[in-house]
């Protein structure tokens, strides 16, 4: 979306149309920013020491966080830069989620155990 | 069992680190490489033909509700004709995909050089980690796993008391390899992120097949029903037309 917001949806007329170019633009958008942020939450849990399943509710708790960063930049209102609102809010879950075990790991060891 | 092992410090000095900075600069090296590899075969005219029918074919489709109805049956009705429609392809022509495509050398030697370029890397670093970095303990993963684990993540170390937590630097190995997917889409940019296993679950269906791919387009078409978008255009024009002059 960044500082150019591109619109993917013309809702003036009455079946909704999309701008591919566009979606798939935003799409990248929100990948990049979960992949960001999955591996500067996996850093952020291996230095403060998570254990287990603490852990991975750090994991949601940040993509939750992104998710409504990524909600506030789009106006709350994904229909005019999305398809769908699941794509906003749950995109990239899981593939953010090795990344985030691989540096969590890293950082944890790097820390705690060495 | 939670009595936390003090690893050396030279454990971390030259193997977690070493591998992870080789493994990216493997993956950027790989990157690379097969850019600069793609050699640009030279086309055959009729599978381009038929690939651009395919691609106005899908136009049609996805366009399909802004032209006026009669326009798109007169379009639909030139794809699908039943004499000389483009897309219809008489039963007897339907030629094996298949036989045709290991008979092309070109296209043999893409997918082997595509292949090779993946696997290669992955075994030589398998191999060197396996050779270097076996039989200790390299790294505790921070989240608790079950014993079935044990025998997958520990490979080279041979106590059966030690935690499942702490693994090989295969298992690291591993970690790395699924997990600088991500690190990769950043940093190489936009396209050609996540090469390896993306590619190894496309393997399972590849093939330019035309002959099917023009009947389902053919299929697509037919089903569509066409809802005209715009009947109410010109009310919309003048109701822009006026924000604009006001």
């Amino acid at each position: 979306m960044g500082s150019s917001e591109k619109r993917s949806k013309d809702v003036m007329s009455d079946i909704p149309t999309f701008s591919g170019e566009n979606l798939q633009k935003n799409l990248k958008v929100i990948q990049n920013s979960r992949t960001f942020l999955s591996i500067i939450a996996g850093v952020l849990a291996g230095i403060i020491g998570f254990n287990g399943l603490t852990g991975f509710v750090f994991y949601f708790v940040v993509m939750l966080i992104t998710s409504v960063g990524l909600m506030a930049k789009a106006g709350f209102s994904a229909d005019l830069y999305f398809d769908s609102w699941n794509r906003v809010l749950f995109d990239g879950f899981l593939g953010g989620l090795m990344s985030f075990v691989l540096f969590w790991t890293f950082a944890y060891d790097l820390v705690h155990i060495f | 069992m939670a009595e936390d092992l003090v690893l050396d410090t030279a454990i971390r000095d030259w193997v977690l680190i070493p591998l992870s900075v080789v493994m990216v600069l493997i993956g950027v090296l790989r990157y690379f490489v097969s850019k600069l590899m793609r050699s640009s075969p030279t086309p055959d005219a009729k599978m381009v033909k038929e690939g651009q029918v395919v691609i106005r074919a899908r136009n049609l489709k996805a366009g399909a509700n802004f032209i006026p109805p009669k326009s798109f049956r007169a379009r639909r009705f030139y794809f699908s004709n039943e004499e000389n429609g483009l897309l219809h392809v008489p039963k007897d022509q339907a030629s094996n995909p298949q036989a045709q495509m290991f008979s092309d050398p070109n296209m043999a030697m893409d997918m082997m050089k595509k292949n090779l370029s993946m696997i290669i890397p992955q075994t030589l670093t398998f191999a060197w980690v396996n050779f270097f970095f076996s039989g200790f303990v390299a790294a505790k993963i921070p989240f608790p796993l079950t014993q079935r684990f044990r025998s997958m993540l520990q490979n080279g170390i041979d106590l059966s008391t030690v935690d499942v937590s702490y693994v090989s630097s295969r298992s690291w190995y591993f970690l790395n390899l699924f997990g600088l997917r991500g690190l990769f889409s950043l940093i190489l940019g936009d396209e050609n992120a996540i090469d390896d296993t993306q590619r190894m679950m496309q393997m399972g269906g590849f093939g330019f097949d035309a002959s099917k791919s023009l009947s389902a387009e053919k299929d697509g078409l037919d089903i569509i029903q066409h809802e005209w978008a715009l009947p109410r255009f010109e009310h919309r024009a003048e109701s822009v037309l006026r924000k604009l002059v006001q």
